[in-house]
């Protein structure tokens, strides 16, 4: 904005200088200087002084054209460079706001209403935690119960398949079998006491 | 009954006192105690069913589940399940005509199990501190599982095994490891196993060394309990025979109980 106030006073101005106008108008407008933009405006007063007066008008004229077209190129060079670096920090603007958004997200609970122990559970995830320790102690302990109830019963099995197995071959199926079948009651007592933690 | 000196598994499998090292071992007797012997004979067909409790502890993923279930089952899963809060198996022998039952509690290694498995540590005869000898960090742990274990129970009440799995991978950093855990086991007061679920190597020999100490302490204790009641009815001959046993194993007990007697 600066820049074009600048060079509507140029055009204004009537000084009396050339040389570095030529060059500066050569430049890149990235690179301007304030002294470039006074040399400018000294090249263009001159032109504008000999436009009204005799033989080198059209030459004035034609150099006039030149300068101004040149200018106005600055000025868009400058103008569209700017609005691309406003662009980019826009963009940059919005990722930041975003980032900051998604921190402020996950920090939230943990920081706001829970303490440093504490542990947020998606409710969707069909894998989240959702048994006490108390429930997972009482099925292991039935599962505990269930299996001593198991070992009991084959050992049972056993037994009788030995008796079987002794009728059918006519030995003394009574003596085996009372032998053996002391074995189960005892495990069967055993058990009781075997599928319960020590309080 | 059988013959005095031959112990067998209800499986026939060859029951032995021996030791796996001499560095880690904590006794090298033979046999039971005498007195034991002839206890179990007068004993045998009369006694109920003796059991003993063991408690296998250690980090996740040594193999305290596998060496179980080879000693168990006879058999060796390659898939890694990690076990859930804690499980048993109980394994039933007959030791010089006695039946005689180990209850063996495998424990979960994970962390957030370890509230639900301590419940199980209390009145444990063995506490068996597993780690793997490829992994010497397993190896440190074991002194923190042994705390952990002892805490639950009587000073001095367990006998305590620190056993190596994973034999099978044995190389030279197994070797080194199996030094320090030789160490290792001498500051635990324990005795040292290195094994193999995988190949089963030592793992019988290993149960059976476990079943064999066990049950002569076990009956040992109960010769202690009995010995109140004999002493009142008067049976000389057997006071004399506890007396004896308790002053080789509880010399603490020894003089009070003596001194009432004689």
């Amino acid at each position: 904005l600066t820049e074009e106030e600048e060079e509507d006073e140029e055009e204004e101005e009537e000084e009396d200088e050339g040389g570095g106008a030529e060059s500066a108008l050569e430049k890149s407008p990235f690179q301007l200087t304030a002294e470039d933009v006074y040399d400018i405006s000294s090249v263009v007063g001159r032109d504008l002084l000999q436009l009204s007066a005799g033989p080198r008008a059209s030459a004035a004229a034609a150099r006039l054209q030149f300068s101004i077209v040149r200018v106005l190129e600055m000025l868009e060079a400058l103008v569209s460079g700017g609005s691309l670096a406003e662009e980019r920090l826009r963009l940059e603007r919005d990722r930041l706001r975003m980032e900051v958004e998604a921190l402020r997200g996950e920090g939230a609970p943990g920081s706001l209403n829970l303490g440093p122990d504490k542990m947020v559970i998606d409710l969707t995830d069909p894998n989240r935690p959702r048994f006490t320790l108390q429930e997972l102690r009482e099925v292991l302990q039935e599962r505990n119960q269930l299996k001593a109830q198991l070992l009991v019963v084959q050992e049972e099995l056993q037994c009788y398949k030995r008796y079987i197995y002794h009728s059918v071959y006519k030995l003394s199926a009574q003596q085996q079998f009372s032998r053996n079948s002391e074995a189960p009651t005892s495990l069967s007592q055993l058990t009781t006491f075997t599928v319960q933690p020590l309080e | 009954i059988r013959s005095m000196w031959s112990f067998w598994l209800k499986n026939l499998r060859q029951f032995s006192f021996s030791w796996y090292t001499p560095e880690a071992c904590l006794q090298f007797k033979e046999h039971f105690h005498a007195q034991v012997r002839t206890a179990c004979q007068q004993s045998a067909g009369t006694v109920g069913l003796k059991i003993s409790k063991v408690v296998v502890v250690g980090d996740l993923y040594v193999g305290k589940t596998s060496l179980i279930n080879r000693f168990c089952k006879d058999n060796f899963n390659r898939d890694y399940k990690a076990t859930i809060g804690v499980d048993f198996e109980i394994e039933r022998f007959e030791i010089v005509g006695i039946p005689y039952n180990l209850q063996i509690w495998d424990t979960a290694g994970q962390e957030k199990f370890k509230c639900i498995a301590s419940a199980y540590y209390r009145g444990a005869e063995v506490i068996i501190t597993v780690f793997d000898l490829a992994d010497i960090q397993t190896l440190d742990h074991t002194k923190q599982w042994l705390e952990d274990a002892l805490r639950e129970n009587e000073p001095d009440s367990s006998f305590i095994f620190l056993v190596g799995t994973k034999k099978d991978l044995s190389d030279a950093v197994c070797e080194r490891t199996e030094i320090d855990a030789i160490r290792f086991a001498n500051e635990m007061q324990a005795e040292y196993w290195s094994v193999s679920a995988k190949t089963g190597e030592n793992v019988n020999e290993f149960f059976s060394r476990v079943a064999a100490l066990a049950f002569e302490q076990s009956m040992i204790k109960e010769l202690e309990k009995t010995m109140g009641h004999m002493v009142q009815i008067g049976t000389g001959n057997l006071i004399s025979m506890l007396n004896f046993a308790s002053c080789v194993y509880f010399p603490h007990l020894c003089s009070q109980r003596l001194g009432r007697v004689f």
